[in-house]
């Protein structure tokens, strides 16, 4: 096992009169694929929305790589090396293919690492290379998606936080996105994924947190989630 | 044969001009839904700081120009400080902004009106000297305008193009949460464009006094064009409110030779009732629903 990456320690947060995650702890060793599921609207989102500082923490705290980024500027929990790729891509839709993945590189100041890293992501990720010059808003969903994960690459980090990355997708198309996120777990990435259908991560992840109302529920491996099918039943509707 | 030149000339001055005027506006409010009605009071001070760069001091011409740039992009420095950074978090942002640069447009005109005085003087920052094309007079200061929109034009379309800089600035607009996920530090690219937008305001309020004249009120003119613009090219849309500026350029320089001068402005009014009749969110916009 690892030593940890990522160590959330019982955060608390919300939007304005809404309070959502509620004392919230995990953690994601070096190495770990680690998933969080639950039902849609319960704080996934949310929760990674707070971790990457684009919703502030109102009490608890966020450890990454060892250096406390509780309420950090969203951009410079990038530059530490957190990367958030997040639900329904949000791509820059009037920007061409090529300029969302430099983009994703913005944090990084040398002009080799950015050529190196994008000569990576299209050899991972070959169609964007043929889409490169194509406008953002004009790519189907499933190009869309690997747009999204490419420009969360781009950016090279260390913990790569992916959000429902098969949300409305046509089967074939998440079949797809889960061998790239099966590829990239063999590259040796660390990943945190949120996903709500539990079905496809089961065998992939190596640790689920579930969460329900806002709280961790159930936490443990996740072939060990597989057989505890009364909290599949409950909570991820069987 | 003179008179096609002769409109041709007035329409390119009176496009130029506007378009120096609205692609500051237009940019700020692409990038951060801002309306920014401190414009017309920096163009004010841009005019205003070149006269007396050049009338106090003796400062050339380049020199002066290059001082209001610096004047008015300090002025639009000091509007995200002290107005928009403030309000940035706040509920209703958008509305709450136009308010408050509605108060700081008024302190910036009567800041001027309280060190030059009311009278309207004579912009010493000009271009003397005529052009002779086709058997039309065209004066060096139309040329110069020309030249100045032109480049202006340019710079900011290779700034947002070709640089990180840039990238950030169009990223920001399109997508504010997603350009922090990427590292973007929002805030500065907010003080960066209103940075800019002052200093093309200031760049905007020396040509029109050197046209026509310095007064502490001769903000307002070209500021109400200039939302006349960004309403029919699309709020936010900044190269579609450089090409709008040009056509309406035209359209005001033919309907002031076709009917007279005084249908030039209506003529402008005409149009927006006729775009926004048509295209609400304007010729390049997009549709868009905001509550005020």
């Amino acid at each position: 096992m690892g030593e940890p990456l990522l160590v959330i320690h019982k955060i608390f947060s919300g939007y304005a009169n809404l309070p959502v995650i509620d004392g919230v702890s995990l953690s994601v060793d070096v190495g770990q694929f680690v998933a969080i599921v639950g039902p849609n609207g319960h704080g996934k989102t949310t929760l990674l929305k707070t971790i990457s500082g684009l919703i502030p923490v109102r009490s608890g705290n966020v450890v990454f790589a060892g250096d406390d980024i509780t309420n950090q500027r969203a951009d410079r929990t990038v530059e530490a090396g957190l990367v958030h790729v997040p639900q329904g891509d949000l791509l820059f839709p009037d920007m061409t293919v090529r300029e969302n993945l430099l983009m994703g590189a913005y944090a990084t100041e040398r002009d080799s690492d950015v050529d190196a890293r994008l000569a990576d992501t299209f050899d991972f990720l070959p169609k964007l290379r043929d889409r490169q010059d194509q406008i953002a808003s004009t790519l189907s969903g499933g190009e869309r998606r690997m747009c999204g994960i490419g420009r969360g690459l781009m950016a090279g980090g260390r913990l790569l936080m992916l959000d429902e990355p098969s949300l409305g997708l046509a089967p074939i198309v998440i079949d797809q996105i889960y061998e790239l996120i099966d590829h990239l777990k063999a590259t040796g990435r660390t990943i945190l994924l949120v996903e709500e259908n539990a079905q496809r991560i089961f065998e992939r992840v190596d640790r689920v947190y579930l969460l329900d109302n806002g709280r961790v529920a159930w936490e443990g491996a996740g072939a060990e989630l597989m057989r505890r099918r009364e909290v599949v039943d409950v909570y991820l509707g069987g | 044969m003179d008179v096609w030149v002769q409109i041709v000339v007035s329409g390119l001055t009176l496009g130029a001009l506007y378009a120096i005027s609205t692609v500051g506006l237009s940019l700020v409010y692409g990038s951060m839904n801002m309306l920014n009605m401190a414009h017309g009071g920096i163009l004010v001070i841009g005019g205003y700081t070149a006269f007396a760069a050049s009338q106090w001091f003796g400062a050339p011409a380049i020199v002066s120009i290059v001082l209001a740039m610096a004047a008015g992009g300090l002025v639009g420095l000091l509007i995200f400080v002290v107005t928009a950074a403030p309000l940035l978090g706040s509920k209703n942002f958008e509305t709450n902004i136009f308010i408050a640069t509605i108060g700081v447009g008024a302190v910036l005109e009567n800041s001027v009106l309280k060190v030059f005085g009311p009278y309207v003087k004579p912009q010493p920052v000009a271009f003397p000297g005529v052009l002779m094309l086709s058997g039309v007079a065209v004066p060096y200061q139309n040329v110069a305008i020309l030249v100045v929109a032109m480049a202006m034009m340019a710079g900011v379309a290779a700034l947002l193009q070709g640089t990180r800089t840039g990238r950030a600035i169009r990223a920001t607009s399109q997508n504010r949460d997603a350009a922090q996920l990427m590292g973007v530090h929002v805030q500065k690219v907010y003080a960066q464009v209103l940075t800019l937008s002052g200093a093309l305001a200031a760049i905007s309020g020396v040509m029109i006094s050197s046209l026509t004249s310095l007064s502490p009120t001769m903000g307002g003119d070209p500021m109400l064009k200039a939302f006349i613009i960004c309403v029919v090219a699309g709020l936010g849309n900044t190269y579609g409110a450089a090409a709008a500026a040009i056509a309406i350029g035209f359209l005001e320089a033919g309907a002031q030779y076709a009917f007279g001068v005084r249908y030039g402005f209506a003529s402008l009014l005409l149009l927006v009732i006729v775009v926004l009749i048509w295209r609400p969110s304007g010729l390049f916009g997009k549709s868009r629903i905001v509550r005020l």
